[in-house]
């Protein structure tokens, strides 16, 4: 129960955290836009609900500070150029303090010191003219909103009832009484155990009476009531519009897991109704089973029709928008930039395009090496930009924009470009080209260099770049998701990297199996099972060889010979069992490696013809990995 | 308090006092279905009003008091529309 609430916690938390700091930058950019404001003091108000309610005490007690900071400029908005800086601080310390709570269920040690430090910011910073109000016990203004007058809360201990008060007729008696609201103040629970004699009522009220004269009616009470003094809000001259809200989609909130699982069925559901092809051929066969053969076939082609229906359908529902990924961005800007010194900011668009969630998983790594790059590298130090003329303060756009089938998320900076000929030396230097050949290289060619491996050592090794995780990483995990990646960038005005994705990635479950010290993609849906033969089982038939499976005998067929190896099979006993047009074979390989789904590109070019090979997909060290084609291997 | 009842509704009569909350309770708990008719009440302790909120039964009727109709049965109402 409490990890659910967590989890929960962890997902909206984000959302309103988000939220709040997309807010933030923009009313700090912007004129000051009301509307934006009660957003962003909504979205910390609901953090802080929440925070307060799972117990994280430094965390809601920032968001406290915020929330009345807001509070305060919301109702009396501040000039354009206000800083927000303090209140941007506890959105940027929130997300990282969940990023804790999903590493480690719980704050980090220095929680309390952090939070004191962003209230101490926040409370020291002059807040816009507020007219001083009487003091508060309790946030009146948020159960009833907009409203004027004396807020009360009335809680009454759980023994009231015996204590001989009626909290009703309490309420009754409250002058100028103008709005009640009665709940239970915890859920009722087991209602066969329900205790009708221990009070459990929570009772808010607002009057419009003076407060003294409210107070006077609950002296007797005193000690269970607290009190707030509300203002309403003043009509504005000129109303701002209110942003409509995102057009409501009708939505669920659904398990990652339950889809991935839906996947799995489907993918599950097209395996088996491909077996019916073969049943329906086998009766076809069978003498006077012609009609019952046909009749078959008619079935086996809506299922077809269906699955592939199903199929699409859970493809769509694995579809969800890039605004997650890409709102993690500028936060993560902004810290890499402190920690270089680098006046930056970041901005995103094209949140609302959907791809795959497995595209979404992947682009997180690299997405990052790429702002880390872009940070590190291209963007030059204030002082050089501002000598070259441009803005102190770099600008990286993440967007993303859908182009037919695919995705585009570009990394686009405004630094200092990638100079060729550094790119010429550095890979000279490691020894990745010779001189000869990289004379013949044009500009664009040799830009590419940056995506060899070894290329990307830094000469320092900040903390930022420096471990290791080349361009070479970010091309292969772009290429293991079915894209490419492609760099344009020009001298002194900045670079763009472009992923081209396909929006929807097209999984296939491949075996991988080892013959000698090769590899080999086997998909899995032509693989009837893997079984164990025995030496002694194999009996020679001419030139070839079979062995019995149960009880059929099978032809055995050495996989790495049917690929031109020289050296046979070690004797494992490993056979993956295929069926070749309705018989089973069997391909003799040295052992089963790995289980994997992977996105297969179809050989083009001059290798489509290959027999033998259905296409090549990336394993997970980045080599190359051919995937077979068994039913070509086998004739 | 006296209870009328009428098929599928138990109406309340005149005041209801801290006791009556077990009567009640117990009488929503053994008729998960049945609606509340409030129009004779002349006064809802709060252990009464507890009871309505736990077992959330349907409550229809308008009391005659000011405070019952004009607020509290309001109050009872929104809280009925949460979720």
């Amino acid at each position: 129960m409490i990890d659910e609430l967590l989890a929960q916690f962890l997902i909206e938390g984000r959302e309103q955290s988000l939220e709040a700091g997309a807010d933030l930058v923009a009313l700090q950019r912007g004129p000051i836009d009301r509307a934006r404001l009660d957003r962003c003091f909504r979205a910390v108000h609901t953090l802080k609900g929440s925070a307060d309610l799972l117990g994280y005490k430094p965390m809601g007690r920032a968001l406290h500070a915020a929330e009345d900071a807001l509070g305060a400029l919301r109702d009396h908005p501040p000039a354009d150029g206000h800083d927000f800086s303090a209140l941007l601080a506890v959105a940027d310390q929130v997300e990282r303090w969940l990023d804790a709570l999903e590493a480690a269920a719980a704050l980090p040690d220095d929680a309390a010191k952090a939070a004191d430090g962003l209230v101490a910011r926040l409370t020291g910073q002059p807040l816009a003219d507020a007219a001083p109000a009487a003091a508060d016990d309790w946030d009146g203004a948020a159960v009833f909103p907009g409203r004027g007058g004396v807020a009360v809360r009335y809680t009454p201990r759980a023994d009231a009832y015996f204590s001989g008060d009626d909290p009703t007729a309490i309420a009754a008696g409250l002058p100028g009484l103008a709005e009640l609201r009665v709940r239970l103040a915890e859920p009722a629970g087991e209602l066969g155990l329900y205790d009708p004699f221990r009070c459990n009522l929570v009772i808010e009220a607002l009057s419009t009476a003076p407060r003294p004269q409210v107070e006077e009616a609950l002296r007797l009470v005193r000690d269970q009531v607290a009190f707030a003094s509300l203002t309403a809000a003043a009509p504005t001259a000129a109303p701002a519009p209110v942003a409509e809200p995102e057009a409501a989609r009708r939505s669920l909130r659904i398990d990652a897991d339950r889809i991935d699982q839906m996947a799995d069925l489907a993918d599950q559901l097209v395996v088996a109704k491909n077996g019916l092809t073969e049943l329906a051929s086998q009766v076809e066969a069978l003498d006077g089973g012609r009609a019952l053969g046909q009749a078959l076939r008619a079935r086996q082609a809506e299922l077809d029709r269906l699955v592939g229906s199903l199929n699409a359908t859970v493809g769509q529902a694995r579809l969800t928008p890039l605004a997650p990924l890409l709102g993690r961005f500028p936060r993560l800007a902004r810290e890499i930039a402190a920690e270089l010194g680098k006046p930056a900011v970041l901005e995103i668009e094209g949140g609302e395009v959907e791809v795959d969630k497995a595209v979404v998983d992947g682009l997180f790594e690299p997405l990052l090496h790429l702002v880390r790059n872009a940070l590190d590298h291209g963007v030059e130090t204030a002082s050089a930009r501002t000598a070259a003329g441009k803005p102190g303060q770099a600008k990286i756009r993440l967007s993303a924009r859908t182009l037919g089938d695919q995705v585009v998320i570009a990394v686009a900076d405004d630094g200092a470009g990638i100079d060729p000929q550094r790119v010429r030396a550095k890979a000279l230097a490691r020894g990745l080209i010779d001189g000869q050949a990289a004379a013949a290289l044009d500009e664009a060619a040799v830009i590419e260099l940056i995506f060899r491996p070894g290329f990307s050592t830094a000469e320092t090794v900040s903390s930022v770049s420096g471990r290791g995780v080349g361009m070479d990483a970010v091309r292969a995990a772009v290429v293991r998701l079915g894209g490419r990646v492609e760099v344009r960038s020009q001298r002194g005005q900045g670079a763009t990297f472009n992923l081209v994705l396909p929006i929807r990635t097209v999984l296939t479950r491949l075996i991988v199996v080892a013959c000698g010290d090769e590899r080999f993609g086997l998909p899995m849906d032509a693989v009837a099972e893997v079984a164990r033969v025995a030496a002694r089982d194999v009996t020679p038939i001419r030139e070839r060889r079979a062995f019995v499976l149960r009880d059929q005998v099978v032809p055995l067929v050495d996989l790495g010979q049917a690929l031109g190896r020289r050296d046979p099979a070690r004797d494992s006993g490993r056979v993956v069992v295929a069926r070749v047009g309705g018989e089973p074979v069997g391909f003799e390989i040295d052992a089963v490696v790995d289980r994997v789904d992977a996105v297969v590109r179809p050989m083009n070019g001059l290798l489509a013809g290959t027999r033998g090979v259905a296409g090549t997909t990336l394993a997970a060290d980045g080599s190359v990995l051919l995937v077979l084609d068994l039913s070509e291997l086998a004739s | 308090m006296r209870i009328e009842h009428r098929e599928g509704v138990a109406a309340l009569h005149g005041h209801c006092r801290v006791a009556d909350a077990e009567t009640l309770a117990s009488l929503l708990q053994q008729s998960p279905g049945i609606t509340l008719d409030v129009s004779g009440c002349e006064s809802l302790h709060a252990a009464v009003v507890q009871a309505i909120l736990a077992f959330r039964p349907p409550v229809v009727g308008a009391p005659a008091d000011p405070f019952l109709k004009n607020h509290l049965l309001t109050a009872l109402a929104r809280e009925a529309a949460v979720d």
